[in-house]
């Protein structure tokens, strides 16, 4: 930025230029022009970037506190995102698992049952078809329920026969159109397609994600506080620092520099943080969580963050730690500023 | 290379700090401002220092009405003015050599180079064999040769100094005084606003006198005549 601007005051200094010593200093300004503003600026960035670092070392208990304060803000939407994660998985695993289940005559007899079966094996649309005869649907039944006793008094198989069939396509309208004309097919006494829990599972899981956004944006509002509140601190100490750089010529940007790697190192810092408790407490979960999947004959492991997952929580939280040092210190460099 | 044209600085909407005031600077001249004090010699400054903006009026230096400079061109602005205070203004958290080369940092120049301009200018004020000492380790009279050397170790066009032997003894505020003439020598056009009324006869410089807001002497004549 000063880059930009500073040749027009070389230029006006040469201009006026009747003492002995402004030419000289208007040319080597020329001499070296712009990249060497350039490599000035990149120093000043480094050195900058190196003086915040050494002074969030010199108080490493205060500045540990706010990276946890950070991190732990940012555990609960990334925690949140990974659950809604692994759902989603867990959600397209059901889809291919959405069949329709066809309800035969019950005057119909197991051979024709079995022609049945075969039909609709040939029916396009159809990926498997599988017979579950009467009797295998009163085990199934049975067994479910827990109700040998009261069934058996029955005396008859009230059941009727039943095809369950996989569907090629397994959207939403696909498996409707289907299940229609198969119901028209003579002998079908209904089919029945269960999506409805699906459906919800579905619209479960885009609450879920509203939910882990409007979480994301009000805990990376809270790290934007937690750093902005930490910046303003320092601000404040180094009141006569500014004020003095002011007077003698800084820039906004110059002035603003040490904040905004102050601020950015916080926020890697609490990312980092982040990170590594989300690994632990994964690890921590994960027993658990698959001896809960399995005794439900599910297999399900905790999610963790992939490397692009953890590249993006890094980023945003240095981002954040680096707009939050921005928010505080142009609020505050507006009241320090001599006006 | 300062020129002010009828300037009135108004605070408040009601109290007038300055008024009317007009006078006029030649480019390596040195010039007092006294009064006392709530007379307005630090509003002046901070005038010139586009710390403030006038009321009325335009103000010149070196031939650029100050009060039209973007906002973003103050800071350029004010790198071509040293400036000197009172209470001299270092930073404590850093040694002296850092201190003097602050103006120099901020404008960019090669560390060797601005290394030479530190020791030249610690040197200019005899205080060289101090550069690694912290400011607190220094008397008053050395922290505020420090603060003259960071003014004007990026040679400056101008020179403003607020009361810069203020908190000093006769024998110490003179040899400031004597170096303020040194860099007078060599083309620096001063301004420095004192009291020490005394200090400011023996040295037989313009003087701009202020009360109450309004130039009630300017002995330009005296200067002149010298």
């Amino acid at each position: 930025m000063s880059a930009a601007r500073t040749p027009p005051s070389n230029q006006r200094q040469q201009g006026q230029g009747s003492r002995q010593t402004k030419p000289r200093r208007g040319a080597r300004s020329q001499r070296t022009g712009v990249n060497s503003q350039l490599r000035a600026w990149a120093r000043h960035h480094r050195a900058m970037a190196l003086d915040s670092m050494r002074r969030l070392v010199r108080r490493p208990l205060g500045s540990l506190m706010t990276m946890l304060a950070i991190g732990v803000a940012l555990i609960l939407p990334c925690a949140l995102w990974l659950t809604l994660d692994s759902a989603r998985l867990l959600d397209a695993g059901l889809e291919e698992s959405a069949s329709l289940t066809v309800y035969l005559d019950t005057t119909m007899q197991e051979s024709e049952a079995m022609q049945m079966a075969s039909t609709l094996r040939e029916h396009t649309g159809v990926a498997a078809a599988r017979l579950v005869t009467a009797a295998e649907g009163m085990v199934e039944f049975e067994q479910a329920l827990g109700l040998e006793d009261a069934l058996m008094r029955l005396g008859t198989n009230p059941l009727p026969a039943s095809i369950v069939v996989a569907p090629l396509d397994t959207s939403p309208q696909a498996v409707h159109g289907l299940s229609e004309r198969l119901a028209e097919i003579p002998g079908i006494d209904e089919v029945r397609l269960d999506l409805a829990w699906l459906e919800r599972l579905r619209r479960l899981a885009e609450l879920g994600q509203r939910l882990t956004l409007a979480l994301g944006v009000l805990f990376g509002f809270g790290v934007l506080l937690i750093v902005g509140n930490t910046i303003r601190l320092s601000v404040e100490n180094r009141r006569q620092e500014i004020e003095v750089v002011t007077l003698i010529g800084a820039t906004h940007a110059f002035v603003r520099r040490p904040f905004l790697y102050s601020g950015a190192w916080y926020g890697l810092g609490g990312g980092l943080l982040a990170w590594l408790l989300l690994g632990i407490g994964g690890q921590w979960l994960s027993a658990p969580v698959q001896a809960l999947a399995q005794s439900y004959g599910a297999h399900f492991t905790v999610p963790g963050l992939d490397w692009k997952g953890s590249a993006a929580l890094l980023v945003s939280s240095t981002l954040l730690g680096w707009l939050g040092g921005w928010v505080a210190v142009n609020r505050h460099l507006k009241e320090i500023r001599p006006r | 290379m300062i020129r002010f044209e009828h300037v009135g600085k108004r605070y408040g909407g009601r109290f007038d700090a300055l008024a009317n005031i007009d006078f006029r600077i030649r480019r390596g001249e040195m010039v007092f401002l006294t009064g006392h004090s709530g007379a307005g010699k630090s509003s002046l400054l901070r005038l010139l220092m586009r710390l403030e903006r006038p009321t009325r009026g335009r103000i010149l230096v070196a031939g650029h009405d100050i009060d039209r400079l973007h906002t973003s061109q103050i800071p350029f602005y004010r790198r071509q003015i040293g400036v000197v205070f009172q209470d001299h203004q270092l930073l404590f958290d850093r040694n002296v050599f850092a201190n003097v080369a602050l103006p120099l940092q901020i404008q960019g120049v090669e560390p060797q180079e601005a290394a030479r301009r530190v020791r030249a200018a610690l040197d200019k004020v005899g205080l060289l064999h101090r550069e690694r000492a912290l400011p607190i380790e220094l008397s008053g009279g050395e922290q505020q040769r420090i603060g003259i050397a960071r003014a004007v170790v990026n040679k400056p066009a101008l020179l403003l100094a607020d009361e810069p032997t203020g908190n000093l003894d006769p024998q110490l505020s003179a040899d400031i005084m004597r170096l303020f003439e040194d860099f007078n020598r060599i083309g620096t056009t001063i301004m420095i606003a004192s009291h020490d009324l005394a200090l400011i006869a023996r040295l037989h410089h313009r003087v701009l006198k202020l009360s109450d807001g309004r130039l009630t002497g300017d002995d330009a004549t005296v200067e002149e005549a010298s």
